[in-house]
């Protein structure tokens, strides 16, 4: 589990998270939702150790991050974490050998599900190629959480829908995920929990199939309510 | 296999019913092996836990049945299955009893309208 | 460990292409220079002795002979080593700043590697230290070349011909060669303290941006008034007390413990405190 605890954080003056608190269950897909700026993708840095937090605290498991939890955890960003001039092949030898976690064949298997070539150039992919290889260097490491910020935006509808299959596949089962998104169209059926962001606090954490099921509402309905009631 | 699935109600709940009308169209046979929850949740693409969900709620309502390390079933149970026939026939006629009653149709007239679509698409 | 030296290997290829042209550009324009300054030499010889009639002996005791230590002053020699110099010095702020600026988020990964972070640090000060020695080591195989094109460009009564130990030890070249115990602590030992000093203001930046840029500067006047203090003491407070082996040796101290500083700050802000 990982446990987000009263977590504030500054930039200069400037107040982005103030008091963040909720959790994520491993096995579960937990999604943060919130318009662009409300401190979403500063929660994911926060929770990697990527940006430091000004109080809270922040556990995997139970414990602080530390050098051992990246083998336990990782992150994807918005944008790909790996030098442009390599070629697919080269950030795979990368990975192999600082990761103890890095699973080649399932590296390999979403190589072919993603249909890419090891053998091109990270800087010469196409926007949705690269969404997903940034996606496959994460998802290969056979890790317990994954942090996605933004998996959907910016790419074509088709590399979407690959990427959404993703998720009810075997490379996401049993693992906990947070994902960041500011419109839950594409992922409403996937998602387990949702985490309403505004302004650096949490308006509403809540289960989805348990609001479906007691009121009768879907995820906009409840953003619709919070946001605007 | 692709299913509408709307936002509002719970998604395993929508996920028995497009069982139960598997079963009563006759998709589904009496003893069919169905997908594993994973290949059920790709297929649909769903959440693996809530496809987790459906099953176990089939399974607890009857629907389906599990032996062992086995795949899971279709119930072979005639009485069940009967039940599922007669449960979704009673709610289509409950929605539209409700809505011709909304607009004053005498029962008469509802039933010799039925008849008359009924056949016509028949043909 | 395994993974420092893999880190310290990715960090030195990711530089490589332009570290070997470096190397091109030195071992050109050195040999270049040897030979057109052995020119130079020549026809000012031939020109004094053929047009205007003076004889070789008197020539050679106005004009002396050639030797590798009048050459490495001239601008062909000098030139590459001081466009290596500043390139690794602009490099040592790069080695940084390229995994943060533009769109490249490599820093992301960086950060997020299984291992200490103080390895990140450790391994591209690394890097810059084993670019600086693959430098020298350049300069010392081309110095025997470069003695031998001087061989056969100039005859033997009109060349001195040196050691390296000479060339090293007579030029200015011995900044790069030390030729004493002391002198090899003073440069890289200082060299590299200086490193891990601009390092850690780096870090200082990359962490609180634009008030960093202030702290990292304050954190470099601390660091030099510390490396410093010993001296300014003994000059301007206590009069010249100590012998200059006993300074010598205190400075060491002051620079282990400023060296020692840049490192547990580095690793306090790579830690705790840094941004992507």
């Amino acid at each position: 589990m990982i446990e987000i605890k009263d977590v504030t954080k500054k930039f200069g003056r400037k107040k982005v998270l103030k008091g963040v608190s909720f959790t994520a269950e491993k096995g579960q897909i937990t999604c943060l939702i919130g318009i662009n700026g409300v401190g979403k993708t500063t929660i994911m840095k926060a929770i990697m150790a990527l940006t430091p937090i000004n109080s809270g605290e922040i556990l995997i498991d139970g414990e602080k991050i530390h050098k051992g939890s990246y083998e336990k955890i990782t992150f994807i960003p918005d944008t790909i974490t790996m030098l442009p001039q390599m070629k697919i092949r080269d950030a795979f030898v990368f990975m192999a050998d600082f990761y103890d976690s890095w699973n080649q064949k399932r590296a390999t298997e979403l190589l072919q599900f993603f249909k890419l070539n090891e053998t091109d150039r990270i800087s010469e992919l196409s926007k949705g190629n690269t969404a997903k290889v940034n996606l496959l260097l994460g998802l290969a490491l056979d890790v317990d959480y994954v942090l996605m910020d933004e998996p959907f935006s910016g790419i074509d509808i088709f590399s979407r829908e690959q990427i959404a299959n993703v998720f009810t596949s075997h490379l996401i089962e049993n693992r906990g995920v947070i994902i960041t998104t500011h419109e839950i169209n594409d992922i409403e059926h996937l998602v387990d929990k949702v985490v309403l962001l505004d302004e650096g606090v949490v308006l509403k954490e809540f289960e989805v199939e348990e609001v479906r099921e007691n009121e009768g509402k879907s995820v906009i309905d409840v953003m619709r309510e919070v946001y605007q009631g | 296999m692709s299913v509408k699935f709307n936002n509002r109600d719970p998604v395993y709940v929508q996920v028995i019913r497009h069982f139960k009308e598997q079963i009563a169209r006759g998709t589904f046979e009496p003893g069919q092996e169905i997908p594993s929850r994973r290949e059920l949740a790709n297929q649909l693409k769903i959440n693996p836990n809530t496809a987790q969900r459906a099953y176990k709620e089939m399974e607890e309502q009857g629907l389906i049945f599990t032996e062992g390390n086995l795949p899971s079933r279709i119930t072979k149970d005639e009485q069940t299955l009967k039940m599922v026939r007669e449960e979704l026939i009673l709610e289509a006629v409950d929605t539209f009893v409700q809505s011709v009653r909304s607009i004053n149709v005498p029962v008469q007239e509802a039933l010799h309208l039925v008849k008359d679509t009924y056949e016509r698409e028949n043909n | 460990m395994k993974r420092y030296l893999k880190l310290v290997d990715f960090e030195f290829n990711r530089f490589l292409k332009l570290y070997l042209v470096l190397f091109g550009i030195t071992i050109l324009s050195q040999i270049i220079g040897v030979i057109v300054e052995s020119r130079n030499y020549l026809n000012h010889a031939n020109r004094v002795i053929y047009q205007d009639l003076v004889p070789i002996a008197e020539f050679l005791e106005n004009y002396r002979t050639i030797s590798l230590i009048e050459i490495s002053y001239s601008a062909w020699f000098m030139g590459p080593i001081v466009i290596c110099g500043v390139t690794l010095i602009i490099y040592v702020f790069f080695i940084w700043y390229r995994d943060w600026l533009g769109k490249n988020t490599f820093s992301y990964r960086l950060l997020m590697l299984p291992i200490a972070r103080i390895h990140v640090y450790l391994a591209k000060a690394t890097t810059i230290l084993l670019y600086v020695l693959g430098l020298v080591a350049l300069q010392l195989i081309l110095l025997p070349i470069e003695s031998q094109v001087l061989k056969w460009m100039v005859p033997s009564e009109f060349r001195t011909d040196l050691t390296i130990s000479q060339i090293t030890g007579l030029s200015d070249l011995r900044i790069l060669f030390p030729h004493t115990f002391i002198e090899f602590v003073l440069y890289y030992g200082g060299g590299i303290t200086a490193v891990f000093i601009v390092f850690t203001a780096i870090l200082f930046e990359r962490s609180f941006r634009i008030k960093g840029i202030i702290y990292g500067v304050l954190y470099c006047a601390i660091s030099l008034f510390i490396f410093m203090a010993p001296i300014l003491m003994n000059e301007f407070i206590l009069g010249s007390y100590f012998y200059p082996i006993e300074l010598f040796f205190i400075e060491l101290v002051a620079g282990i413990v400023v060296l020692a500083c840049a490192i547990w700050t580095g690793n306090f802000l790579i830690k705790n405190k840094i941004r992507v």
